[in-house]
């Protein structure tokens, strides 16, 4: 039982003790969501102090078997890719938690147990080395969220909870196919064991296998992610969302997606990624600009945010597909930019909501007059989200698009127009809200940051700020890590394809032979 | 083995279970009259009390595993576990049919006897070596059930399931039947064993296509009995007119039993012509899973939902028969647990909530459950993301064999239309949570009488078991693996 | 060997002082902050002009952390100081100082006095950023935040739609030059491998011309962006919006010319990407005529003297694009002089007659504001290139070397200056002549804000003397080559001025119905060019309106509600249909379910014999 365990173990202790308690003590719940979120937070910073840079490969690792046969294992560990998105989940839970302090009251018990089951689901996808274990905490997390959304969320919930869960269902299950396919071709759930096998070619998948099973990864993760054109899904979700939904859904689950990205699809089958680049990051640039042009018509501030968001993971995906060393680090940089400034954007949205309840752009006006510090903290948020140098997002976006302008150039000059219209879109609604005259629904019902929500924004400010002017404090292990993903996709191909298809020259590990021959074979040994 | 009609100790021991539930049910019909009146209850305590000693016994035999009465029985791993797994249903059941039976003025010893004998018949059947003893224990079962489907006698929907249950089954037993005679006919025996050995020397090709279509007959009378399609169409208007403990027993246990004895006859006497049946199974697997998640789509009545649902949970069982290796057996065998706890499990929360009479089996009358009787609420959303299949939950665990096992075999395409089949699935489970929890609560729910002890250990038994088979799979998994060998 | 963050981090500190705690802080403490720091920085710049050595030889190079590193590309967070930076830096520092002074008085009466200096500081230090920065990347950290302040404070009087939109407008058409300029810095990156001036100018002459031309044209588009030159000078004079200090400090003295800054400091690129110094200087020469044509028709005197920004701007280019860099700077020297004194003066006025801008409503200030008008005689001496002046020596240096280069952008600069005397001094008399037209009456302004006004004015004359930017910059740059016939070519330059301000002279104090007839004589050209031909417009109908209707009608109603979310709704609503239809098989009546049972077994025998014939 390592930290790692405990970080992952405590939001479930905390999960069950909250149901454990009953539901009269509503602060009482409360008071311990928000301590064991903030406990988790603390221990995951002993992560970030006992990490070792400059050995590669997984630390903190626990293995352990789970399930004798098949054989699955607990197995989890973390390395320079995951390491910081550990940190984001454990970090955004505890403002989650406090953000919404006074906005639920309706049953809170659910609420704060939500939530950390929540927070235990993402921590466990972030840090699972066993592909079975990954699925598991994959759908876990997909629980949590849908009653986040069902229960607590605005108008047409039910419709964008129901949205949510099937899309991304029918996305897992293939990949859950894959996985299994993987497993019968190379006897184990073990990612490390996996990946030797495929670059070693014992795993003898066809070219057309490989591209397959690619696919089946790949719709999985490019649904959360979302690309272009599996994002109708998130405005839904976010708009009807409660804050605290939309926060983690923005910040956190849709890294889910972009981490399996660069975590699986990329070593794993790093022929049929690199084939289909082309046509991937054509999506993505589209979604940059797509995504952008509809943000700026938007009328509802979530909303906008929402398909802003679509945007902004556009730029993730096109830097983990130009297979550029910058650019991954980029991507990986801008997930936990964006989880931080995007996730600060759904905070004082939701704040402005608790004001005035409208989301309505043309409800706002005038706010910098009657609230101007909530003011100040939307602009920072706002020049971080369109990529202000000394800002967080900024370093991310230029590194990818770097990386991307390496692999290929014009991608660069049609990706670069989503940061001219990001300034549109933004900035076009800060002026419609904050600023003119101030109406009286405004001036009314809108006083200026309390104490507690100085807590939840200033946090993520600090992040903005740290992460723009000294990346130094995260980057170098990303790099590492994804030196070695990188490394490991552009493995040697023909030897991958070319490997013999005949069982007796499959190594003695394997539990079975290629399934091609399990055809006739699956009879002979259930004889 | 020469057939000696004193029938050895050993053949005794492998018979108890049955024994003793024939024995109690008996006992019940005996004692009706006397406690009728005064404890009604008693004859639920007692049938259980029944069922417990025969899961005892069930365990004793499985000690002493092998043929019994000169090869018509065969008790093993196998025989074992559905044994217990049916055993465990009728404990259920019982428990859930308290309520029922004290809302209905129902309570006669009649009831808990045909149950017992159904579940006798249920045990022979899964340990029968021999075609006629699978038809009689097939009967036993059936006959029972029969009634049960019928039990308020002046009932009109329960007259009606029970006509019809009884008319398409016997119709389709007896297919059954003739498939049978054809195979007694070609190779002379009925025993699984020799049937196989037959084939096995003489070939299959000597007597085709006799076998095949015997095979096919015998196909077309299991499928009736698991309700699978193409012969589903009488499970939801029997499923919605029986009463719902009845129901929650038929989708169940002569479900399971039925699968149990069709993986022992495909896998053991038809091996030889695989190739035959294969495409069978494949063709009704698909169509079972399809039919039954897309049907059930567009359902309001509860029970008649959770009947369709009960038909594409035949079609993933049947994948593994299709996948027809050790691994789907196990599959098989597993997921019939997972199976049988979740729905037992959701079919108690609609006793709870039905009322009198069955009134309340709409799916908007859990409108708000979630508000006033939190743990009821959640109990079902156990039951529900089972059957939806997220994990850490049994009906995961119980899919991700099922599947497995078919893309071992290589039917990559069945596999993933399954799959894809259970994305369709979540929709409808997932209209029930949003009922039970994003609805404001409707009058079915605020007249909601609390939870009766019964209902509550019907309710929180198979949650526990959901979970032990969502988390600790390997026991009960290994177990079953273990026993797959034995149909071979 | 002083340090060098000091200088930027000084108005920093300043921002941060009165941007948390100025609401709670006395003026006078909130004064001393802002202009203190300012005027510490001039001192720390001031130090290194006098004791910096030689910086030809051997330049500050300052290197404080790694700001980005990844794979081999490397980017440190470095200041650098030459020959340019310095001058650059006495600009900056040195007006930035009197401005503040200027403002203290200027905004005593305003809301949010202590956002307004925390605004300015932060400008300050973006603005020193951006020429102390050591690589691109740096220069465009500096390049984007002052972007940032002229947008807060363009949008200052926030309450004001025309404000906001102003700032809005500004900072989006900026993106789209930063679009050029980051573009560049990629394609820099790609070909050279590091953001660092000194490597990327030492390993330029070895590449291709191409790759020059492509990075020095995108650089281009930047400067465009953020210098106001066509296509992008939109935004400039709806800068206006903001408070005039604002105006003088960035719209005219410091921001606008980083674009100049920039190429200049590309100059090894430039150099060797011919096509791109013709574009450089065929733009800034349009952008010089154009605009000079707007600013002989305008009225609001700050849109005069925005105008007259973009033209002179578009002078800085030509030098720029004709090889006279170091003329070009020089421009930028003075320009800094005197238009910051024309807009402070401008303010000056505007105060005096009660925030009236509408120079038809004024005339005859000479009586009320003495100094005021003094001073602003000065400026517009200089930027009519009277000899002596300071305008005289960099505009003269610019076309001379355009006649170098190419007569005809001699010509035209000519014609230009010509323009350029003609609207400056229409707008003097306009303003200090004739009789009062407007409101109230006038007074003078306090003396925080003339003493600045004052300093400038002594510059905008001797500027010209005191700093000879040739000289300094001597070997930065290969010298513009001789011209035969200078003198003859000065002469022509001069001629020019006066004649602009002989005619308005006769056209606005002897013959004040003259302009009216002959605008009324024009007609429709004239009316065109009143309304800045309607440029604005231009780019509503062609860019912005088919972008916003485009994505609602299309993108976002037909595409992703309509064809995205209609096909997966529609899945959905497919299989409810599908499911519909299964419950059809459901008659309930027991006679047709047992023909299902037995269709389904006549299929299923069918099926197995055919199974079992293939299998055999």
């Amino acid at each position: 039982m390592n930290l790692l365990d405990l970080v992952i173990a405590l939001p479930a202790l905390g999960f069950v003790l909250a149901l454990l308690m009953p539901r009269t003590q509503e602060n009482a719940i409360k008071m311990l969501a928000l301590g064991v979120s903030l406990a988790t937070f603390v221990l995951s910073l002993g992560l970030v102090n006992g990490f070792q840079s400059g050995q590669t490969g997984q630390q903190f690792v626990t293995d352990n078997i789970w399930i004798a046969s098949p054989e699955i294992h607990w197995h989890v560990g973390i390395d320079g890719l995951s390491l910081w998105l550990v940190i984001l989940s454990t970090f955004l839970t505890p403002i989650a938690i406090l953000l919404s302090w006074k906005a639920i009251h309706d049953r809170a018990k659910e609420f704060s147990a939500f939530v950390l089951l929540l927070e235990f689901g993402l921590v466990g996808v972030f840090a699972a080395w066993d592909l079975f274990l990954f699925y598991v905490f994959w759908e876990v997390v997909l629980v949590p969220m849908y009653f986040l959304i069902g229960i607590w969320g605005h108008d047409r919930r039910i419709y964008a909870a129901v949205k949510f869960f099937l899309y991304t269902m029918a996305g897992s299950v293939l990949m859950l196919a894959g996985i299994i396919f993987i497993y019968l071709r190379v006897g184990t759930f073990d990612y490390v064991q996996i990946l030797a096998a495929i670059s070693s070619g014992h795993a003898m998948l066809t070219h057309t296998e490989e591209t397959l099973l690619f696919l089946a990864f790949f719709l999985a993760f490019a649904i959360k992610v979302p690309l272009f054109p599996l994002h109708t899904w998130l405005p839904d979700a976010h708009v009807e969302a409660p804050t605290a939904g939309s926060v983690m859904l923005a910040s956190v689950m849709l890294k889910m997606g972009t981490y399996g990205l660069v975590r699986f699809c990329l070593p794993m089958f790093p022929t049929a990624a690199r084939e289909n680049a082309s046509w991937i990051v054509a999506l993505a640039i589209i979604g940059i600009v797509y995504g952008g042009l509809v943000a700026l018509v938007q009328p509802n501030m979530k909303k906008l945010v929402a398909y802003s968001s679509v945007s902004h993971l556009g730029f993730v995906v096109l830097g983990i597909f130009s297979f550029t060393q910058i650019g991954l680090d980029g991507a990986v940089y801008q997930m936990l930019n964006h989880g931080i400034s995007t996730g600060a954007l759904f905070l004082l949205v939701g704040f402005l909501y608790e004001r005035r309840h409208s989301l309505a752009i043309a409800d706002f006006g005038g706010v910098a007059t009657v609230a101007p510090w909530l003011s100040i903290m939307f602009l920072v948020t706002t020049l971080a989200s369109i990529g202000l140098p000394t800002l967080n997002n900024f370093v991310g976006e230029f590194m990818v698009l770097q990386g991307s302008a390496q692999a290929n150039f014009s991608w660069t000059v049609f990706a670069s127009l989503g940061v001219i219209i990001s300034a549109c879109y933004m900035l076009w609604m800060y002026q419609r809200v904050f600023f003119g005259e101030t109406n009286e629904e405004v001036k009314h019902h809108v006083p200026d940051l309390s104490l507690r929500e100085w807590a939840c924004v200033i946090p993520l400010v600090v992040m903005m700020v740290w992460m723009g002017m000294y990346s130094q404090s995260f980057l170098p292990v990303v790099s590492e890590a994804n030196a070695k993903i990188l490394d490991q996709s552009k493995m040697n191909v023909p030897l991958r394809v070319a490997a013999p298809r005949m069982t007796e020259h499959a190594p003695p590990d394997l539990s079975r032979p290629p399934v091609t021959a399990a055809a006739a074979g699956g009879r002979a040994d259930a004889r | 083995m020469p057939a000696s009609f004193a029938p050895s100790a050993a053949d005794l021991l492998r018979y108890a279970p049955e024994t003793v539930l024939t024995v109690a049910g008996t006992l019940l019909m005996v004692l009706d009259p006397l406690f009728a009146k005064k404890s009604p209850k008693l004859f639920g305590h007692l049938s259980i009390a029944a069922f417990l000693v025969a899961i005892v016994a069930a365990f004793q035999a499985n000690g002493a595993q092998g043929l019994a009465f000169s090869n018509l029985l065969i008790v093993d791993g196998f025989a074992t576990y559905f044994r217990v797994l049916v055993l465990i249903i009728g404990i259920v059941t019982v428990l859930l049919s308290y309520r029922y039976l004290d809302r209905e003025q129902a309570e006669t010893g009649e009831y808990h006897a045909l149950l017992l004998f159904s579940v006798s018949g249920q045990c022979l059947m899964v340990a029968s070596n021999d075609l006629m003893m699978v038809f009689i224990g097939l009967e036993i079962s059936s006959i029972a059930t029969y009634i049960l489907a019928g039990y308020l006698r002046d009932d009109k929907r329960n007259n009606e399931a029970a006509l019809k249950y009884f008319l398409l089954g016997s119709f389709a037993t007896a297919f059954m039947l003739y498939g049978v005679a054809l195979i007694y006919g070609a190779t002379g025996t009925t025993k699984l064993d020799e049937i196989r050995a037959a084939l096995l020397t003489r070939g299959a090709d000597a007597w085709f296509p006799m076998v095949g279509i015997a095979a096919a007959l015998m196909f077309v009378g299991l499928a009736f009995k698991v309700s699978a399609a193409p012969f589903q169409v009488w499970a939801p208007d029997v499923y919605q007119g029986a009463p719902a403990p009845v129901s929650v027993f038929m989708a169940t246990a002569p479900k399971a039993a039925a699968f149990a004895i069709f993986l022992r006859i495909f896998t053991t006497a038809f091996n030889q012509i695989a190739g035959g049946w294969e495409p069978l199974v494949w063709i009704s697997a698909l169509l079972s899973m399809t039919i039954g998640n897309f049907a059930a789509l567009t359902q309001t009545n509860l029970k008649r939902m959770l009947a369709y649902s009960s038909i594409a949970h035949a079609g993933y069982v049947l994948v593994a028969l299709a996948s027809h290796s050790d691994d789907g057996t196990a599959g098989a065998m597993f997921y019939l647990a997972a199976y049988a706890l979740m729905n037992l499990g959701a079919f108690a929360v609609v006793i709870h909530i039905s009322g009198k009479g069955e009134k309340h089996v709409r799916i908007e009358d859990l409108a708000g459950l979630a508000r006033r009787q939190p743990v009821t609420a959640a109990l079902l959303t156990v039951f529900l993301l089972s059957l939806i299949g997220v994990p850490l939950t049994g009906g995961f665990f119980g899919k991700f064999y099922i599947f497995r096992a078919a893309l071992q075999s290589n039917l990559v395409w069945l596999a993933v239309l399954g799959l894809l089949n259970s994305a369709v699935a979540a929709y409808y489970y997932l209209r029930l949570l949003v009922v039970m929890y994003m609805h404001e609560p409707g009058d079915v729910v605020e007249n909601l009488e609390p939870l009766t002890p019964g209902l509550r250990a019907a309710l929180i038994l198979p949650a526990i078991g959901i979970f032990y088979l969502g988390v600790a799979p390997g026991a009960v998994l290994s177990f079953a693996k273990l026993s797959s060998s034995f149909v071979r | 060997m002083q340090n060098l963050w000091l200088i930027p981090a000084l108005p920093f500190l300043g921002f941060l002082i009165n941007g948390i705690l100025g609401k709670k802080l006395p003026k006078m403490v909130i004064n001393a902050v802002a202009v203190g720091s300012v005027v510490l920085s001039f001192l720390l710049v001031l130090n290194i002009w006098s004791s910096g050595g030689d910086l030809a030889a051997n330049p500050i190079h300052q290197h404080y952390f790694t700001w980005i590193q990844s794979g081999e590309i490397n980017i440190g967070w470095d200041y650098a100081v030459d020959k340019l930076t310095l001058i650059m830096l006495m600009v900056v520092t040195g007006i930035g100082s009197l401005i503040h002074v200027y403002a203290t008085g200027y905004m005593a009466h305003e809301e949010g006095y202590y956002r307004f200096f925390a605004y300015l500081n932060l400008f300050m230090f973006f603005m020193l950023n951006l020429v102390l920065g050591g690589n691109y990347l740096l220069l465009f950290v500096g390049w984007e935040g002052v972007g940032l302040c002229s947008y807060l404070l363009i949008g200052f009087y926030f309450v004001k739609k025309s404000a906001s939109t102003a700032g809005n407008k500004a900072f989006i058409v900026n993106r789209i030059g930063d679009f050029g300029f980051s573009l560049a810095m990629f394609l820099i990156v790609v070909n050279f491998g590091t953001l660092d001036f000194t490597k990327v100018f030492a390993a330029a002459p070895g590449k291709s011309t191409e790759t020059l031309t492509a990075i020095a044209l995108l650089l281009l588009l930047g400067a465009t962006g953020k210098s106001a030159q066509i296509p992008l000078y939109v935004w400039l004079p709806d800068a206006m919006e903001g408070p005039t200090p604002v105006s003088a400090l960035i719209h005219a003295a410091t921001m606008v010319t980083a674009g100049v800054y920039m190429c200049t400091r590309s100059a090894v690129i430039f150099t060797h990407a011919p096509i791109a110094m013709d574009t450089v200087a065929i733009v800034g020469l349009a952008t010089a005529v154009f605009a000079a044509t707007i600013g002989l028709t305008q009225y609001d005197i700050k849109k005069v003297f925005a105008y007259s920004t973009v033209s002179q701007l578009g002078y800085m280019f030509l030098g720029v694009g004709v090889g006279a860099f170091s003329a070009g700077v020089w421009h930028l020297v003075t320009h800094a002089f005197f238009k910051a004194l024309l807009f402070l003066g401008a303010g000056s006025v505007i105060h005096a007659c009660h925030h009236e801008q509408d120079m038809r409503h004024m005339g005859g200030l000479r009586k009320y504001t003495p100094v005021t008008m003094a001073v602003l005689a000065c400026a517009s001496l200089a930027i009519a290139g009277v000899p002596g002046t300071s305008g005289f020596f960099s505009k003269d240096a610019i076309l001379t070397a355009a006649y170098g280069h190419a007569p005809w952008m001699f010509w035209v600069g000519v014609v230009t200056a010509g323009m350029t005397a003609f609207y400056v001094w229409r707008a003097f008399w306009m303003t200090f002549w004739g009789e009062y037209r407007g409101h109230g009456h006038p007074h003078e302004s306090p003396w925080s804000m003339l003493a600045p006004l004052v300093v400038l004015a002594f510059l905008s004359i001797a500027g010209g003397f005191l700093f000879n930017v040739p000289k300094i910059l001597e070997g930065m740059f290969p010298a513009a080559e001789e011209v035969p016939g200078e003198s003859m070519l000065m002469g022509i330059s001069i001629a020019a001025g006066l004649a602009g301000i002989a005619i308005s002279y006769y056209m606005y104090v002897v013959n004040p119905k003259l302009p009216q007839r002959i605008s009324d004589g024009l007609g429709g050209i004239y009316r065109l060019v009143y309304d800045k031909y309607r440029i604005d417009e231009l780019y509503d109908a062609t860019v912005v309106n088919p972008v916003i209707t485009g994505s609602r009608s299309l993108l976002w109603k037909v595409m992703d509600q309509g064809v995205i979310d209609g096909a997966v709704n529609g899945v959905g609503s497919e299989a409810q249909l599908a499911g519909g239809w299964l419950k059809m098989l459901q008659s309930g009546n027991i006679r047709s379910y047992a023909t299902w049972v037995v269709l389904g077994a006549v299929c299923l025998l069918i099926l197995i014999g055919v199974a079992e014939g293939v299998t055999r």
